[in-house]
C-alpha cells in the first residue's frame, strides 16, 4: 500500500509549528519594537526655520540659560517659544558685532532681522507634542516641583538641531509619576542640564546619597505626583 | 396617602401580593410631592407604553439605530448612499503615517503686554442686552482670543452671575456667516462685495447733499440703547442735521409698561424691583415673568432667591402669586398660581386693586378706588377666594412695605399705572421696588416711531434711511407695511454684526463690529454706568459699531470729527465728568482706568430709596377708570399673548446654543409651536397626533417624533399658520405665541426654524396681547422635537422633593432613625431624607465593601476619601428657577456640542447638565405647580458606570471625581446603560466638528435616492430623510472661526466617545496647580466655581471641598433639606439635591377641599402616613406589617441571626 503523503511531510507539523510560532512571535516582537512611540516619535527632527534655532551653541557653549528664551516656563502651564524681539535683542546689526560682520553668519540669521523687521512671526515647527487628548502639559507645575528639562527633553544643550528625545508615551510619563524620588533634582538646578545628567546617573545606581535627596524632594512637596486619570485626560 | 408605597408595613397587615400593573406604576414614578403625583409629560402620567422606552433605556430605541422606522428607509437605501458616499471619498488620500507638522508662531516685535501663552487673561467689559439694560460681565480670553463670558464679580448688577443671553452673545461674534465686507445692491448688477473705501466714496458725495436742507429727508433708525457715547453720538447728529429722523427702535418692546408707568410717575421711568430677605414677604406676578428674559434678570433672580432660601426653620420667606397665562419660569416658582387669560389677568388685577385700595386708609388710594369702582367687565372665570385672600396677604400689617405687585407684557398700560399706585399705596416703592429715569433713547416708544417713520417713508418724505442695530424688515409691526415702505426709499444702509433680513435688501449692507469688538458703554437697570471695551480688534477688518457708523456718517459732511470708537467714548466721557453727569474724580486718566479695570463706575447705582416717588393717583384714576375690560374668550374668540422665548426678538435665533435649550415649560427645542392647554386643543381638535388624556390607553404618538398638527390662527385679516403644542396649566382659550422664530436671512441656523408670528403683532395693540381669535385646523402636520421625556429616572418613589413651609418648620431640626438596615445601625435621617425611600426602607447595601467610603457621609480613617479636598456639589431646587443659565454655561466651558432638531428629538442632545421640568397633580390641564430639577453626573462613590466598562475609561479619582478619559473609551455605551440618573452623552457622530443644522455634501445624490423626501426642515414632510443616514465625513464641517470659540483646557470630543459632566475637572486642576505654585497647602473655598454655580444667578450651585469643615458645600450638604438623589441605590452621590420649601398660604388652601387635605397633611408629611418618622422607627414593633420583631440585640451580637432575617423578613413581607 502506498503512502497517500510523502515520506517529506512527516516534518510539517514541526515546520507548521514553528513558522506559527515564530510568526506570532515576531509579529508581537515587530510590533513591540516598531508600533511604539519610542521607535516612531524619539529621534523626530523636523526641519526649522534657518536651520534651526542651535541649542548647542547658546545653551551649550554659551551657557544661556534656558528661561532666558522661555521666559514663562515656571508660570505658564506652556514653556512659550521666545518672542522674535528676545532673538533680535542679541542679533540686532548693532549687536555682536564680531559675529554679524560674519557674512555667513549674517546671511544664516538674516531671517530673525527680517522678521523683527516686519514685526512678523517666524514659524517654528513644533518638536515635543501631546496629543490632544492630554491637557496643557503643565510646565509650571513640573519645573518648580523640580523636574528638569532633561528629563523630558534630553540633553537639549548638545543638540544642534533640536529632536524628541523622550517617547513621551503615556508610560513613559507614569514612570516619574510613579517613582518621582528617581528624577526630582533641586529646583534651583533644573536648567543645568549636565549637572542634572550626572547627578541623575549616579542616583540611578540607587545605592548612592543622591537617591535620599531625591527623596527628601518628594517629600517636600504638598502632594505625590498624580496617577489618576483626570490628571491629564479631560 | 399613594399606591406607589414599596413599604410593606404599610399594607395594614393583609399579605397582598403586588399585581404587575402595580409593580410597573411603582417602578415609574417619578414621586409624590405634597400628596400630589408627579410627572413630566402627558405620555408619563397616561403610562403611555412609549414613553416605557425613554424609562427602559439608556437611550431610546431610535437613538441607537441608524435607521428610522416609520418611514422605513432602507438598508438599501443607505447601501446606495454609503456607495455614493464612497465614490466621493475616493479622491481624499488616506491621511498618511507621517506625523502632522504643527507651527508654533510666537509674538514678533510687538509683544502684548501681559499676555504669558498658556495662561487665560480676564478683562471686563458689559453686555448691552437686546431688551434694554446691561450687565456687566468678565471675559476669559486666551492669547486675545475671547472664550467664554463670566459674570464680573465686582460689578453691582451681575456680582459675579450672568444670564443665558450673555453666555451665548459670544457666538455672535464667532457667527461664520457674519457679513464680513460692505455689500452695495448696484440697481443694475445686483448685489456685488464692495469695501469700505467704496463706501466712503459712494457716503461722501450722497450726504453732502444733506448740508444744505439740515438733513431733511435723512433718517436713522437705530437700536434702543442708552448709553453717554450713544446720547452723544444722537445730539451730534442732531446739531448737524437739525431735521433728520431719529428713531430708536426694538423690535418686541415692553411698550405698555414704559406707558403705564410714565402715566403714574409723569415722567418716563422703569421699575427695578428690589428683592431680599429683609425686604420682601408677598410678590403678586400679575402674568410678569421676572426671572427670565427681562432687563433686570440677574438681579431679580438674585434678590428673590434670596427672600426664598430657608435655611434655618426659623427663616423667612417670601410668599409669590402668579396670575399668569401659561408657564413660565416665574410660574414654576409660584406658591399660588391662577392660569388666567389675559383679559381674565387685567380683570384679577382691578378686582385686587378694588379689593385692597379702600382698606389701605390711604386717601389717594381712596380716591383711586372710588375712581375703579366703576370699571366694569365680568369677573367670569376669576377666583374670587385667591383673589381675596391673595389680598388679605398684602394687607398684612407686617407685609406692609413689603411687597411687589408687577405686571407683564400681556397687560394694557393702564393696569401697569395701576399695580404702581397699588405699590405706592402699600408703601412699596423705595422698598421693596423702586423706579429708575429711563434714558431719553430707552423712553421713546417704537411702535410710535416706527409707524411715523414707515409713513414718511412711503410719502417719500425720507430720502436716505440709515439702520444700525436693528432688523425693522423681520420684526416691524405688521400693520406699518415695513417692508413696502422700506423699498421705496432712495438709499438704505444697514450695519449689522450677523446677518438681517434688513441688510439684505439694503442698497449698502455694512457689517457690524460685535461688542466684544467694539468701544461703547451701557447703563444697567439699576443705574449702574459700565464701559464697553473690546475683547479683540474686529474679526473682518473694517466692521464698524453703531456709534462709529454715526460719527463716520457726520465725517462726510464734516471731515475733521472723530471716527474712532475709543476716542468718541472717550470725549464723551469726558463732556460727562466734566458736566457731572458721570461721577469721576478729576484725575480723568485714573479715573477712566479704573472703570475699565473694574467694569462699571462707583456710585451710579441708584440705591432704592432714591428712585423715582410720587405716584400720580388722579392720572392712575384717569387711566385707569378708562380701563375696558373685554370678555372672557371662548373656543372661537381665543385669547392671544405673545411672549419671547430664548432667542430673544430673534435677533438672537442664529445662536444654536438658545435655540437648543429646551423651553421652561414644554422644553421643546428649536421650534415655536402655537401653545394651548389641552383642555383648549382637544375642543379644537388640534391636539397632537394620538393624544388621549385618558388612562390607560393614553398616547400620544411617538414620543420620539411626536407629530403636532398644523392650524392656523387669525386676528381679523391677518393669519400665521403653525403646529399646535400643548402646555398643561395654560389658561383655556388662549393661545401662547413666541416671537422670533421663523426667520428668513438670519443664517443657516434660525432660517426656516420655527414660524414667525410677527404677521399678527400690530401697533395699535395696547399690549402684547390680543383678543377675538380664531385657530382652525389646517392641513399637514410636523414633527416637534421635545426633551420632556428625555433622560427620565426609573425610581421608587421621590425624585424631586419638595415640602410646604410649615412641614419644614416643623421637622426641619428633627434627626430620626432610618429604616432599619442588617448590617449596620440605621442611618439618622434629616428632613431632606426623610422624605424619600430611606426612611423606611434599607439602604441597598453591596456585598462588596468599597474600601474608600465607610457611610454614605464619612469615608473610611485613612483611605483616600479622607484625604485631601473631596469635591462635591449641591443644587438647591428651593431657589433654581429653571433659566437654563448652567447648561449654557456649561455647554461653553466644555465645548458641548449641538445636534440640531433630530437628534435632540431622538434623545441624542449632549448638555452635560440638563433641567428636568416635573408637574404636580392629577389634572393635565390644571397641574398644581412645575418643579425643576437640574441633573448632572452626580459622581457617585459607588459609581456603577465605572464597574461595567471594559476599557477602564470611567474610572473614579482619589478626590472623588468619577473621570471619562475619552481616548480610552471605546463606545460601548455600557456606562450609559448602567447609569440610573441618565448623564451620560454620546457623541453618536462627530457632532463636535459637523454642522448641525446646515447643508452636507452630496444632498443631491441622498435627493436622488430619495425623491420628493427633501428638506431638513421647514416643509411638511418634515426631516423625512435621516439626515444621520448620510456619513458624517459627507457633512459640512463647521467653519475654522468656530474653533476660535473652544475652550483650549478641554478637549473636544470625537464621534464614538461618551461623555459626561467633569464637575470642570479643568479648573480643578488649575486651581490645583496655582495653589501649589502660591505655596498654599490647600486650594480655599471659593478660590474657583464650576461653570454652572459661576454662572447660577440665583446662587443654587454650591461646589466645593467637603472634608473643608469650614466650607459652604459641607454645610449645605449636611444641611437638613438636603437628599441624594436615588440615595437608597447606594451609589453615594457627591452631588446632593436640596429639598424645595413652598410657602402656600393657609387661608387660601382652606378654600378647598384638595388644600385642606395639603393642610392636614402637614401634621404628617412623611410618606406612607408618618410611620418611619418622627414617631421613631415603626419597623421595630410588631403589629405594622411585620409578623415578628427584630431583635437588635441579638442581630448585634448574633451574625447569622442577622442573616437569617433576610429570609425571615423576606418570608413575612410577601
Amino acid at each position: 500500500m502506498s503512502a497517500i503523503f510523502p515520506k517529506w511531510t512527516n516534518i510539517l507539523p514541526t515546520v507548521v509549528a514553528i513558522a506559527v510560532v515564530g510568526g506570532l512571535s515576531s509579529v508581537v516582537a515587530g510590533f513591540w519594537y516598531w508600533a511604539t512611540p519610542e521607535f516612531w516619535e524619539v529621534g523626530y527632527m523636523p526641519k526649522q526655520p534657518g536651520g534651526g534655532f542651535n541649542h548647542q551653541i547658546h545653551a551649550g557653549k554659551l551657557g544661556m540659560d534656558c528661561r532666558y528664551c522661555h521666559t514663562n516656563v515656571e508660570k505658564s502651564p506652556e514653556a512659550n517659544i521666545p518672542v522674535v524681539a528676545s532673538c533680535y535683542g542679541c542679533h540686532a546689526d548693532q549687536r555682536l558685532a564680531v559675529l554679524n560682520n560674519s557674512q555667513t553668519h549674517r546671511a544664516k540669521t538674516n531671517f530673525i532681522r527680517e522678521a523683527y523687521a516686519t514685526d512678523a512671526s517666524i514659524e517654528w515647527t513644533r518638536v515635543h507634542k501631546l496629543p490632544d487628548y492630554v491637557r496643557n502639559f503643565p510646565h509650571h507645575a513640573h519645573v518648580n516641583a523640580g523636574v528638569s528639562c532633561y528629563s523630558c527633553h534630553g540633553r537639549i544643550d548638545t543638540m544642534p538641531v533640536v529632536y524628541q528625545a523622550q517617547s513621551l508615551s503615556m508610560g513613559w510619563c507614569l514612570e516619574c509619576h510613579r517613582a518621582p524620588e528617581d528624577v526630582l533634582v533641586p529646583q534651583d538646578k533644573v536648567t543645568q542640564l549636565q549637572w542634572v545628567q550626572d547627578h541623575l546617573e549616579e542616583r540611578s545606581k540607587r545605592s548612592s546619597p543622591e537617591l535620599m535627596q531625591g527623596q527628601m524632594l518628594v517629600d517636600a512637596l504638598t502632594g505625590a505626583p498624580p496617577q489618576n486619570c483626570g490628571a491629564c485626560h479631560y | 396617602m399613594s399606591n406607589h408605597d414599596q413599604c410593606p408595613s404599610t399594607l395594614k397587615g393583609e399579605k397582598k401580593r403586588p399585581g404587575k400593573a402595580e409593580l410597573a406604576a411603582v417602578a415609574r414614578s417619578a414621586g409624590t410631592v405634597n400628596g400630589m403625583n408627579v410627572w413630566r409629560s402627558p405620555e408619563e402620567m397616561t403610562d403611555a407604553p412609549q414613553f416605557r422606552d425613554w424609562l427602559e433605556r439608556e437611550f431610546p430605541a431610535g437613538a441607537s439605530e441608524l435607521e428610522r422606522r416609520d418611514t422605513g428607509e432602507s438598508r438599501r437605501d443607505f447601501l446606495k448612499i454609503m456607495g455614493a458616499s464612497i465614490a466621493l471619498a475616493g479622491a481624499a488620500t488616506i491621511p498618511g503615517c507621517r506625523r502632522p507638522e504643527h507651527k508654533i508662531l510666537p509674538y514678533s516685535r510687538e509683544v502684548p503686554e501681559e499676555i504669558i501663552p498658556g495662561k487665560p487673561l480676564f478683562y471686563a467689559t458689559s453686555f448691552p442686552r437686546p431688551d434694554g439694560g446691561a450687565e456687566g460681565l468678565l471675559i476669559e480670553t486666551h492669547e486675545g482670543r475671547p472664550t467664554k463670558i463670566e459674570g464680573n464679580p465686582i460689578h453691582p448688577t451681575n456680582r459675579g452671575r450672568c444670564t443665558t443671553w450673555a453666555l451665548a452673545s459670544i457666538l455672535g461674534l464667532y457667527d461664520p456667516e457674519r457679513p464680513k465686507d460692505p455689500i452695495y445692491n448696484n440697481p443694475v448688477k445686483g448685489k456685488v462685495t464692495a469695501s469700505w473705501a467704496d463706501f466712503r466714496t459712494w457716503a461722501s458725495t450722497h450726504f453732502g447733499k444733506y448740508s444744505e436742507n439740515g438733513g431733511e429727508g435723512l433718517a436713522f433708525l437705530v437700536s434702543k440703547q442708552a448709553g453717554i457715547a450713544r446720547d452723544a453720538a444722537r445730539d451730534a447728529i442732531k446739531r448737524q442735521w437739525p431735521n433728520a429722523r431719529w428713531v430708536p427702535y426694538r423690535g418686541f418692546d415692553n411698550e405698555s409698561a414704559a406707558a403705564g408707568l410714565a402715566m403714574a410717575f409723569g415722567r418716563p421711568v422703569r421699575e427695578v424691583f428690589n428683592f431680599g430677605k429683609d425686604t420682601t414677604r408677598v410678590v403678586v406676578s400679575l402674568d410678569r415673568d421676572f426671572l427670565s428674559h427681562e432687563p433686570g434678570e440677574v438681579i431679580n433672580a438674585r434678590g428673590f432667591s434670596a427672600s426664598r432660601q430657608v435655611i434655618t426653620t426659623s427663616d423667612p420667606m417670601s410668599r409669590l402669586y402668579v396670575i399668569e397665562t401659561g408657564f413660565g419660569v416665574t410660574g414654576a416658582q409660584a406658591d399660588h398660581r391662577l392660569r388666567l387669560s389675559p383679559s381674565r389677568v387685567t380683570a384679577f388685577a382691578v378686582g385686587l386693586a378694588k379689593f385692597i385700595l379702600p382698606k389701605l386708609g390711604d386717601a389717594n388710594g381712596a380716591t383711586l378706588a372710588a375712581a375703579i369702582d366703576a370699571v366694569g367687565g365680568d369677573d367670569a372665570g376669576i377666583d374670587r377666594g385667591f383673589l381675596e385672600e391673595c389680598a388679605k396677604d398684602l394687607l398684612l400689617p407686617e407685609n406692609r412695605g413689603k411687597s411687589v405687585i408687577c405686571v407683564g407684557q400681556s397687560q394694557p398700560a393702564a393696569v401697569h399705572a395701576l399695580a404702581a399706585a397699588m405699590n405706592a399705596a402699600l408703601g412699596n416703592i423705595g422698598n421693596s421696588v423702586f423706579y429708575t429715569d429711563l434714558p431719553a433713547d430707552e423712553a421713546v416708544s417704537s411702535r410710535d416711531g416706527i409707524r411715523q417713520l414707515a409713513a414718511d417713508m412711503d410719502a417719500g418724505r425720507v430720502t436716505t434711511l440709515v439702520v444700525a442695530g436693528v432688523n425693522p424688515v423681520f420684526d416691524a409691526p405688521a400693520d406699518v407695511n415695513f417692508l413696502e415702505a422700506y423699498g421705496k426709499v432712495a438709499a438704505t444702509i444697514c450695519l449689522n454684526a450677523n446677518l438681517t433680513e434688513t441688510a439684505a435688501i439694503s442698497t449698502w449692507s455694512l457689517p457690524g463690529a460685535h461688542y466684544l469688538e467694539s468701544w461703547g458703554d451701557a447703563r444697567s437697570v439699576d443705574g449702574t454706568l459700565s464701559p464697553v471695551q473690546p475683547m479683540i480688534a474686529p474679526l473682518y477688518a473694517g466692521a464698524m459699531s453703531e456709534i462709529e457708523l454715526l460719527a463716520a456718517i457726520r465725517q462726510f459732511a464734516q471731515p475733521e470729527s472723530r471716527v474712532d470708537g475709543f476716542e468718541l467714548v472717550l470725549d464723551a466721557w469726558r463732556a460727562g465728568v466734566a458736566s457731572g453727569a458721570i461721577p469721576g474724580s478729576s484725575n480723568f486718566d485714573k479715573f477712566w482706568r479704573r472703570a475699565l479695570h473694574d467694569g462699571f463706575v462707583a456710585g451710579t447705582t441708584i440705591a432704592p430709596s432714591a428712585g423715582r416717588t410720587g405716584v400720580r393717583f388722579d392720572e392712575v384714576a384717569r387711566a385707569a377708570a378708562s380701563l375696558a375690560i373685554s370678555a372672557a374668550p371662548s373656543a372661537d374668540k381665543l385669547d392671544l399673548v405673545f411672549r419671547i422665548g430664548h432667542i430673544g426678538d430673534g435677533g438672537m435665533a442664529n445662536y444654536p446654543w438658545l435655540q437648543e435649550l429646551p423651553e421652561a415649560g414644554t422644553r421643546t427645542v428649536w421650534d415655536n409651536p402655537i401653545l394651548l392647554s389641552p383642555k383648549t386643543a382637544k375642543a379644537l381638535g388640534v391636539t397632537p397626533e394620538g393624544y388621549s388624556d385618558k388612562k390607560p390607553e393614553g398616547v400620544y404618538t411617538d414620543p420620539t417624533y411626536p407629530t403636532a398638527r398644523m392650524a392656523e390662527i387669525r386676528v381679523g385679516e391677518r393669519l400665521v399658520k403653525g403646529p399646535v403644542w400643548i402646555l398643561p396649566g395654560m389658561a383655556d382659550d388662549t393661545a401662547i405665541l413666541t416671537v422670533g422664530y421663523g426667520r428668513r436671512n438670519g443664517g443657516v441656523v434660525c432660517d426656516g426654524v420655527g414660524f414667525d408670528v410677527y404677521p399678527l403683532l400690530t401697533s395699535d395693540m395696547a399690549a402684547a396681547s390680543a383678543a377675538g381669535a380664531t385657530l382652525a385646523k389646517a392641513a399637514g402636520t410636523y414633527m416637534i422635537a421635545s426633551t420632556q421625556n428625555h433622560w427620565t429616572m426609573d425610581n421608587r418613589e421621590s425624585i424631586v422633593r419638595a415640602v410646604d413651609l410649615a412641614v419644614w418648620k416643623k421637622y426641619g431640626d428633627e434627626i430620626v432613625p432610618g429604616g432599619p438596615s442588617l448590617y449596620q445601625e440605621p442611618e439618622m435621617l434629616k428632613l431632606g431624607e426623610r422624605l424619600g425611600e430611606l426612611a423606611h426602607t434599607p439602604p441597598n447595601d453591596s456585598i462588596y465593601k468599597n474600601p474608600y467610603n465607610k457611610s454614605i457621609r464619612e469615608a473610611e480613617p485613612e483611605s483616600v476619601f479622607a484625604k485631601g479636598p473631596q469635591w462635591a456639589m449641591t443644587i438647591d431646587q428651593q431657589v433654581c428657577t429653571g433659566c437654563g443659565a448652567c447648561t449654557i454655561a456649561c455647554q461653553s466651558e466644555n465645548n458641548i456640542p449641538v445636534v440640531g432638531k433630530i437628534e435632540t428629538a431622538k434623545g441624542r442632545e449632549m448638555t452635560w447638565i440638563r433641567v428636568d421640568r416635573y408637574f404636580t397633580g392629577d389634572d393635565i390641564n390644571e397641574p398644581a405647580a412645575m418643579l425643576h430639577q437640574p441633573v448632572a453626573c452626580v459622581h457617585c462613590e459607588n459609581a456603577p458606570c465605572e464597574t461595567v466598562c471594559p476599557v477602564n475609561a470611567t474610572v473614579h479619582g482619589p478626590e472623588g471625581l468619577n473621570y471619562m478619559t475619552y481616548n480610552r473609551c471605546i463606545g460601548t455605551r455600557y456606562c450609559a446603560n448602567n447609569c440610573p440618573y441618565k448623564v451620560r452623552r454620546y457623541n453618536f457622530f462627530d457632532y463636535g466638528v459637523t454642522k448641525f443644522n446646515g447643508p452636507y455634501y452630496g444632498k443631491d445624490i441622498i435627493e436622488a435616492v430619495t425623491p420628493a423626501r427633501g428638506g431638513i426642515t421647514g416643509s411638511s414632510t418634515h426631516n423625512e430623510v435621516n439626515p444621520n443616514l448620510i456619513p458624517p465625513r459627507l457633512r459640512a464641517k463647521l467653519e475654522e472661526i468656530t474653533r476660535m470659540r473652544k475652550n483650549p483646557d478641554v478637549t473636544v470630543r470625537s464621534r464614538g466617545v461618551m461623555e459626561k459632566c467633569s464637575y470642570c475637572v479643568q479648573r480643578i486642576n488649575a486651581a490645583k496647580i496655582e495653589t501649589k505654585l502660591s505655596k498654599l497647602d490647600h486650594i480655599p473655598d471659593g478660590y474657583f466655581e464650576s461653570a454652572c454655580q459661576q454662572a447660577c444667578p440665583s446662587n443654587a450651585i454650591t461646589f466645593g471641598d467637603m472634608l473643608d469643615p469650614s466650607s459652604k458645600v459641607t454645610a449645605m450638604r449636611d444641611h437638613a433639606r438636603s437628599y441624594l438623589l436615588l440615595g437608597y441605590l447606594n451609589t453615594r452621590p457627591r452631588t446632593s439635591h436640596m429639598v424645595r420649601v413652598m410657602n402656600p398660604n393657609p387661608a387660601l388652601l382652606n378654600l378647598t377641599a384638595a388644600g385642606k387635605a395639603r393642610v392636614e397633611s402637614w401634621a404628617h408629611p412623611f410618606h406612607g402616613g408618618g410611620h418611619g418618622g418622627h414617631e421613631g422607627d415603626a419597623h421595630d414593633r410588631t403589629g405594622g406589617g411585620h409578623a415578628f420583631r427584630i431583635d437588635n440585640t441579638k442581630k448585634a451580637q448574633d451574625k447569622g441571626y442577622a442573616m437569617s432575617l433576610t429570609v425571615l423578613g423576606g418570608g413575612s413581607m410577601a
